[in-house]
């Protein structure tokens, strides 16, 4: 992918993380912030999502990478409504865990989407 | 709901579900490509995955619904989980020529970072401790 990009979803990931952990820690529940930056999260995975998907046929290897870099990249933005919807319906500090789980594989898609994306000759 | 189990998808268990719906997705998804994509290099290995595919999905599931039958079909899928974990990692290493790609159990789930091996474990102490929490405010509640 795109390297700044992958970097923007990253920090959004790691961010996220944080506030999560944060939260946890301090006994919030999910608020308009941490809801900001899982929306510029989203954001950030949706422009992936086009981005590589308008960039599909330079992307190497038989039809399994193929294959893989499309399921990731579809996959990707359906991650972080599902942890906030989780989350939002948890009223105790564990919603935080979820949002921790959601943004961890967030990240960690991305950059095996990175891996595959950098493949290219 | 009437009974008063402790729901399975509350506190903890909330955590629990995610991780478990992640695993899902993730052996879901290895496991059509494998088996759309290269079936006869290994095929007991890919048939495994997608065992173990739809038993994180039922686990799932079971957690996030958590009623009395659920609970017992969620018992069911994570034993069969914990079972399915040790053996086909175990066989991972005794046989790795039938292993010749990562599934998610194969080596004790090392490819995810053994969360597969811990999961199961987890799943178990869960349904045990709100399984007692039920049991508990049965014994509280006279007749």
């Amino acid at each position: 992918m795109l390297f700044p990009l992958t970097v923007v979803v990253l920090v959004a990931a790691v961010l996220l993380m944080g506030l999560a952990g944060w939260y946890a820690a301090s006994g919030r529940l999910v608020d308009d912030r941490l809801l900001l930056v899982a929306a510029v999260l989203e954001l950030g995975l949706l422009v992936q999502l086009v981005v590589g998907l308008a960039h599909l046929r330079t992307v190497p290897g038989g039809g399994a990478e193929q294959a893989t870099f499309v399921a990731y990249a579809v996959t990707l933005p359906f991650v972080p409504p599902a942890a906030v919807f989780l989350a939002l319906k948890e009223k105790t500090r564990w919603a935080m865990g979820v949002v921790v789980v959601g943004a961890f594989a967030a990240a960690v898609m991305t950059a095996r989407l990175q891996q595959i994306w950098n493949l290219r000759g | 709901m009437a009974e008063p189990t402790r729901s399975t998808r509350s506190g903890p268990g909330i955590v629990l579900v995610a991780v478990y719906g992640l695993l899902a997705l993730a052996a879901t998804g290895r496991s059509v490509l494998q088996i759309s994509e290269y079936f006869s290099r290994a095929p007991l290995a890919y048939l495994l995955s997608a065992v173990a595919a739809v038993i994180y999905v039922v686990a799932t599931v079971a957690l996030a619904r958590g009623g009395r039958t659920s609970r017992r079909v969620a018992l069911a899928a994570i034993s069969v989980e914990m079972a399915g974990v040790l053996a086909v990692g175990l066989a991972s290493y005794l046989a790795p020529s039938a292993f010749p790609d990562k599934t998610v159990w194969s080596h004790f789930g090392s490819g995810y970072g053994y969360v597969p091996l811990v999961l199961p474990v987890l799943g178990l102490l869960w349904l045990r401790r709100t399984g007692s929490a039920t049991r508990g405010a049965r014994a509280r509640t006279p007749g």
